[in-house]
């Protein structure tokens, strides 16, 4: 039986160091490809959008009303097919998302398929470019951590590395995305790794750097936000924007269960699952042709949201309900792409509406409808991602803005806490919990939850047919030296568990019974082939005994095997160090 | 669209027309420019026309006109072209181009800089179109009057619609070009998203919203109107031309200044004409007039950036009043820092729609 597989405790010393060097270097040119792509990614769905007449500069410039109309219902309904046809090639048959990444690096699954990577990637930009109400970020972080997974597995790293690649690959995709290394770094930690670890912490700062480079130096782009210098707010302001931050946290929960149900909805649709999305970009398309504001990932709402006197109160209310349903629409429906820039552009127009209601009901001069417009928006988003330290972050290094920085901070610390009471942690949590990955209680429980107990599973004990003689039954448990063994009939089924001292008792009594099924069995928990490490570890807490039987009911009840419970001790703590080395290891 | 640098209006197109009939008659070697007349013409006549005429024989007539291209589309579709060599807009360059009436032109034929820099490496990036070689830049800006604001003084494009802290009336082009821009600029919009968002209802109702918030605004047409109006005082800011601005500052003393925040940078081409006369004459004229040396003298007599950088580093004083005319170049680095370029290919598509948008919303406003 093998013993606790202890590595030699920790790098330290010159060897240590270069490997961890390299690790960070290894950061830093996984960071230069994921931004690479990423910049590519974002040039290639504007390049489109301009092609089919999704931007408005593009639909501006192209001067025939009835083919407009035309182009405008039917791109989305084509994108929709192809995106579509494309999922069909995908295994789960939906494209992958942040909450696949989060689950690979929670669950310490690790590696990331790089063929629905691929897939999903291409169905993402298939969907961005023909103006879906979907989201760029999260295929972008999706696409980040593929590639990073893609490296560690062609370099042959081990499980901790290849989820510090992974996280390498998303703070590069959001450094680059957003023009925001911090918020890069802070997602990756906040958002996919859930620990704070020296040891991922350089390597992802690395990644999030260099793509920080890139993005300077490549994409021009103007800031989300821009702010008048002398607009303060008053003191009274910062409790509209805490009342912001509770009822964005409302916002954000209509928000994600929308998506939530149209895809619960969508599964029970009587059509042909690539269909599917074309109807949505069908009934998109339609609905943009009266307000056009929803169609694709609304750059331009989201600029007109924050300047005020652009949308009237009852506009920005009707932008903002037809925003969420054509984001739950494209995304239940099956159009591959992230959540983030919707939710940008409702909370932004979320706080639009209440800056102009505040503002008609105080009479007071517009300075500061920014904050109120940043402040919807940090309250919609933060609870989405369930990470409201990067929205913080994003808004900070965008703006330049303290200030401003300090309304969103009021708004966040209202709207995180109601929504991870009323909703759950995260957009990506709710989803993997639907898919039964529970990380409510953290890494720790998730990982022993994914562990098959089988892999303890030894068919080193005594098994006894019913009708052994209880003398027998003796020796052969005195020469195994086993303190009990297991009934086990003709046919293979699992009866039941007897202890030694029983049949030693059953021998000695005279009237006692001949056979060993005639012994009384012992109260003992049966463990099936998928029970987790965790549940079996909740299993031993009622149980004094050597081992729990493995039994398959899908197979007629039929005897695997036994667990001892010294090995699932010994895996719990096994598990538990990995977790621990990775998460307080410096090197 | 009227851009507007010559002594304008309807005489000079009868003239143009006039002009534009003799020449080919008078004298068949002569190669025949269109350009803008004015201050411009002079400075091409010295800095151009004048050497080239020396240095190779040729004599050069300057006929004159305000843009657009209903006399070139006329003189193309009778196969009666008299110019060689025309001095257009990129925007308008750029439409000519895809109509048809221009001639293809390739930048290798262009000169080296002197130091051996090819053409392609030493013009501005977007210099290069496919029938039109940028050979200057100038731009649209707003100046205002010296004294119109005791104590204080605008700093940014946002100041021409803020009429608290700069009270009195406006000029501005009868366009929506730059107008629509600046608007929108004043909301605090990004450079780079601005003709996104100009594209949507919504984006050229907040533009037209702004304009609409300044009570007086004289509408100018031709070029030499704003530096008038500023001289006469009728108006304390304008827009116009920085040529324009320029000498009503330095040669005729008028006391405005340029605001050079939200400058709007334009193309200024040689292009030659589907059916010119003499289109290689024409071709070695455009490569003498595009030279490192003569861009760099044409814009010590105007103050219009040179397309070229070997050009503009040698850009020296003005040479009868000795200003140091870089930092009159709208590319000067301190002048250029928040400087907008017109998305021209954006304009060639929309600007008939644009402009009856436009036209309405003045009717309207004229109404009230």
């Amino acid at each position: 039986m093998d013993t606790l597989p202890l590595r030699p405790a920790s790098g330290r010393g010159p060897l240590a160091v270069v490997r961890f060097l390299g690790l960070v270097l290894l950061g830093a040119i996984l960071g230069a490809i994921a931004a690479l792509a990423a910049v590519a990614f974002v040039s290639a769905v504007l390049a489109l959008n301009d092609l089919l007449l999704i931007s408005p500069r593009s639909r501006m410039m192209f001067d025939h009303p009835g083919l407009l109309l035309a182009a405008t219902v039917a791109v989305p309904a084509l994108g929709g097919l192809v995106v579509g046809l494309l999922h069909r090639a995908i295994p789960e048959g939906r494209p992958h998302a942040p909450a696949d990444v989060i689950a690979a690096v929670q669950t310490r699954r690790g590696r990331l398929p790089p063929r629905a990577g691929g897939l999903s990637a291409l169905s993402a930009l298939v969907s961005l470019g023909a103006g879906a109400s979907v989201g760029q970020y999260g295929p972008l972080v999706h696409l980040g951590a593929t590639l990073g997974s893609l490296g560690a597995r062609l370099l042959r790293l081990g499980r901790s590395d290849d989820n510090i690649t992974i996280a390498c690959g998303v703070a590069a995709a959001i450094a680059t995305a957003f023009n925001a290394p911090l918020a890069g770094i802070v997602f990756a930690h906040e958002v996919v790794l859930r620990h704070y670890a020296l040891r991922a912490f350089a390597p992802v700062a690395a990644a999030a750097l260099v793509g920080y480079v890139i993005a300077t130096n490549v994409l021009d782009r103007g800031a989300l936000f821009h702010v008048a210098d002398t607009a303060v707010p008053r003191p009274w302001e910062f409790v509209a924007f805490l009342a912001i931050g509770g009822l964005g946290a409302l916002v954000a929960g209509a928000y994600m269960h929308t998506i939530l149900g149209v895809t619960r909805l969508a599964g029970t649709l009587r059509l042909a699952p690539p269909l599917r999305p074309a109807l949505a970009g069908a009934l998109l398309g339609l609905t943009a042709l009266w307000v056009p504001d929803i169609l694709g990932m609304g750059q331009e709402t989201l600029r007109f949201a924050t300047i005020a006197g652009a949308f009237g109160s009852a506009e920005l209310l009707l932008v903002l309900v037809l925003k969420v349903a054509a984001t739950g629409l494209c995304l239940g429906m099956g159009f591959s792409g992230g959540v983030f820039s919707p939710a940008l552009v409702i909370g932004t127009l979320f706080g639009a509406l209440c800056g102009s209601l505040v503002g008609q009901l105080s009479g007071a001069p517009q300075e500061t409808f920014v904050f109120y417009a940043v402040c919807g928006m940090v309250a919609v988003t933060s609870p989405v991602i369930g990470a409201p330290l990067t929205s913080l972050l994003i808004v900070f290094e965008l703006t330049g803005s303290y200030a401003l920085t300090t309304a969103a901070l009021a708004s966040v610390t209202l709207a995180s806490p109601i929504a991870a009471q009323l909703f759950g942690r995260s957009l990506f949590d709710i989803q993997l919990e639907h898919r039964g990955l529970d990380l409510s209680a953290g890494r720790g429980r998730a990982v022993l939850r994914n562990t098959p107990v089988t892999e303890q599973l030894t068919e080193e004990c005594v098994t006894l047919a019913p009708q052994t003689p209880v003398a027998e039954a003796v020796t052969a448990l005195c020469r195994a030296r086993h303190g009990e063994g297991y009934l086990v009939d003709d046919r293979g089924r699992y009866l039941g568990c007897v202890s030694l001292a029983d049949l030693e008792a059953a021998r000695e009594a005279a009237t006692g019974p001949a056979q060993a099924g005639e012994v009384a069995t012992l109260a003992r928990p049966v463990l099936h082939p998928d029970t987790s490490l965790w549940d079996a570890m909740a299993e031993l807490q009622d149980v004094t005994g050597e081992a729990l039987p493995v039994v398959d009911p899908a197979a007629d009840d039929a005897f695997r095997g036994v667990v001892f419970e010294a090995s699932i001790a010994r895996a719990y703590l096994a598990h538990s160090d990995e977790l621990r080395r990775e998460e307080h290891g410096t090197g | 669209m009227a851009r507007g640098r010559g002594n304008r209006g309807p005489v000079s197109v009868l003239w143009l027309a006039l002009f534009a009939a003799v020449p080919g008659q008078a004298d068949d070697d002569a190669l025949t420019v269109l350009s803008w007349g004015g201050a411009y013409e002079r400075a091409q006549q010295a800095a151009l026309f004048s050497p080239y005429t020396a240095a190779t024989g040729t004599r050069i007539e300057v006929a004159q006109y305000d843009g657009g291209l209903d006399g070139l589309r006329r003189a193309v579709a009778e196969g009666e072209v008299p110019w060689d060599l025309i001095d257009m807009t990129r925007s308008e360059a750029m439409a000519a181009c895809a109509e048809g009436l221009l001639e293809p032109l390739s930048p290798r034929l262009l000169a080296p800089a002197p130091d051996g820099t090819p053409a392609e490496e030493d013009f501005l990036p977007d210099a290069f179109g496919r029938c039109a070689i940028t050979h200057s830049i100038f731009a649209t800006v707003v100046a205002y009057r010296r004294d119109a604001f005791p104590g204080t003084r605008p700093d940014s494009i946002e100041d021409l619609f803020d009429q608290q802290r700069f009270p009195g009336p406006r000029a501005l082009q009868r366009t929506p070009a730059v107008n629509l821009e600046w608007a929108l600029l004043a909301y605090r919009v990004p450079h780079e998203e601005l003709y996104g968002l100009l594209s949507t209802r919504r984006g050229l109702d907040l533009a037209l919203a702004r304009l609409d918030e300044l009570e007086e605004i004289h509408w100018w047409q031709a070029g030499d109107t704003p530096p008038r109006l500023l001289a006469e005082g009728e108006v304390v800011m304008a827009s116009g031309y920085n040529g324009r601005f320029f000498d009503a500052m330095v040669n005729r003393g008028v006391p405005i200044e340029i605001l050079w925040d939200g400058q709007v940078q334009e193309h200024e081409t040689w292009a030659i004409p589907r059916g010119a006369p003499h289109p290689e004459a024409a071709r070695d004229l455009l490569r003498f007039a595009t030279t490192t040396e003569r861009l760099a003298d044409l814009s010590r007599h105007i103050p219009y950036g040179p397309a070229r950088r070997s050009a503009a580093v040698r850009v020296t004083t003005h040479p009868d009043s000795g200003v140091d005319m870089r930092l009159h170049i709208p590319t000067h680095p301190l002048n250029a820092e928040r400087a907008l370029a017109k998305d021209e290919a954006w304009y060639a598509r929309t600007l008939g729609r644009i402009q009856d948008y436009f036209r309405a919303w003045l009717a309207k406003r004229e109404q009230e």
